[in-house]
């Protein structure tokens, strides 16, 4: 347990990632619309290297009864994170899968200060 | 690759019963005859076949495959793995290929290139590939390869060959497989859907539908052909062995062909049993892709049905569909014994494929 600083926060601009090694394990911060996610590069799926995958938006869809059409809507652009290895998808907000419920990425706390980004492991 | 994949199997001797090493247009074609060589590097447009599918969804799958083309890329594989003996092919399903010359001459290709570039210099296994457009030729080619001990099977794409892989008119093919020790390996294939069931490939709207069937298709229709035409009962030393598709259509077919076979004796009179005891034994699956039940103990009764005497570890590495070991060894560990455990990691392949280890 302790707290380590694992980047600056010039480092990271809106939608950058850092992967570092702490305490032997692989952890990545990402940096998402001006908050700090920090999640374990495992993949739920697999043991996949998930933090190293692309950052992307994804689909939606909502089908309307009556006139029997489908709406789609591209969005979470930049917010979803893609497990480069069968492609599962992470809110990178929160870390949770969003094609299997309950289902959730190793999640750190983060905290901001001084400039600092800091990890509590 | 990363270092971060967690497995338990270093101390397990892991034999990969698919690897594929991919190889580009430009380099087989190194290997060719005229006037085919020709054909792949001066056509102005790719002369290999290919549907339209966005298979890496715009980026969100890594593409491992097109990097993966030297022995060093399947070392490195092998270390990060744990995986002591891959089998590998040359992977592009040939019967595919509108061209039969072309496809033979290919097929030659390949073979020369998979000793050239990956046997002749490093210890690996590998599989010979057959064009099966000129059914004469392929066993032809098996009786040039098939001696070679680093070959252990032959390398068959299950889509766009014609007529369905049991028919008589592969009897050559099986005898020099069968005179070579070698099994037949059935590989089933995704993006060439489109040449076996072209209405449903212009049909669907996704990939998902696509994926979803175009294993499990070609592998049962050739399944079903190789029973049907009593393949096993005319080649009984033969080996058959399925790749690519996981393992949850082999109970399936095992007892719906039971079933229609009691009902329909006379039209198979080759067959002198049930079609579940050819299948269990002289046919072999591989595990990839293995199937992902909501509650585990579903795949416990699958893997239970198939049994350990046939069933074996694949990656499918470098394809973006692969499975790592520890997929299928999570069922492995926690439900079935250690020698069940070691006969799917280990001692079924070296059987099916009459692994000289
Ligand atoms: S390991 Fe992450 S999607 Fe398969």
């Amino acid at each position: 347990m302790g707290e380590h600083v694992i980047a600056t926060q010039d480092e990271l601009s809106n939608g950058d990632r850092k992967l570092v090694e702490v305490e032997g394990r692989e952890i990545a911060v990402f940096h998402v619309n001006g908050e700090y996610h920090a999640y374990t590069n495992w993949c739920a799926h697999q043991a996949g290297p998930v933090c190293e995958g692309k950052l992307t938006g994804t689909s939606d869809a909502d089908f309307d009864r009556d006139s029997l059409t489908v709406e789609l809507d591209w969005c979470k652009e930049g917010e979803v994170l893609n497990c480069p290895w069968h492609g599962w998808e992470y809110d990178v907000t929160d870390g949770t899968c969003l094609s299997k419920e309950k289902v959730q990425l190793p999640s750190h706390s983060i905290k901001v200060e001084n400039g600092e980004v800091i990890l509590t492991l | 690759m990363s270092e971060t994949a967690q497995h338990a199997t270093s101390e397990t001797t892991v034999i990969d019963t698919d690897v594929h090493i991919t190889v580009e247009e430009e380099t087989v074609a190194e290997y060719m005859d005229e006037p085919y060589r020709s054909s792949i590097t001066e056509s102005p447009h790719p002369i290999f076949p290919s549907s339209s599918w966005d298979q890496r969804m715009g980026g969100k799958i890594d593409d491992h495959f097109s990097t993966f083309t030297s022995p060093d890329d399947l070392l490195a594989f092998q270390k990060e793995f744990d995986i002591e003996y891959p089998i590998i092919n040359t992977f592009e399903p040939l019967g595919k290929f509108s061209q039969p010359d072309l496809a033979v001459n290919l097929m030659q290709a390949y073979n020369d290139l998979l000793f050239d570039r990956f046997l002749d210099d490093h210890d690996f296994l590998g599989l010979a590939s057959i064009a099966t457009q000129k059914p004469h030729k392929a066993a032809e080619e098996l009786d040039r390869v098939g001696d070679e001990d680093q070959i252990v099977g032959v390398y068959v794409g299950t889509s766009g060959e014609y007529p369905p892989l049991g028919d008589p008119e592969y009897d050559v093919i099986f005898q020099a497989a069968e005179d070579n020790d070698l099994p037949m390996v059935y590989h089933g294939n995704g993006d060439e859907f489109l040449f076996d069931f072209p209405m449903h490939n212009k049909g669907f709207n996704n990939y998902f539908e696509v994926q979803t069937l175009g294993h499990p298709w070609q592998q049962m229709a050739t399944m079903s052909s190789l029973i049907g035409e009593g393949v096993p009962e005319k080649f009984p030393d033969l080996d058959f062995i399925f790749l690519e598709a996981g393992i949850g259509w082999v109970p399936y077919m095992m007892h719906r062909m039971n079933k229609i076979y009691h009902m329909r004796r006379s039209e198979v009179p080759l067959l002198e049993k049930s079609p579940e005891e050819y299948i269990r034994d002289s046919f072999y699956f591989g595990s990839q892709p293995l199937g992902e039940p909501n509650n585990p103990a579903d795949m416990k009764r699958i893997v239970e049905t198939i049994g350990a005497d046939n069933l074996m570890f694949a990656t499918d590495y470098p394809h973006w569909d692969f499975d790592h070991v520890e997929e299928l060894d999570k069922y492995l560990r926690n439900y079935f014994t250690e020698d069940e455990r070691k006969k799917v990691l280990y001692e079924t392949p070296v059987k099916a494929f009459n692994l000289p280890l």
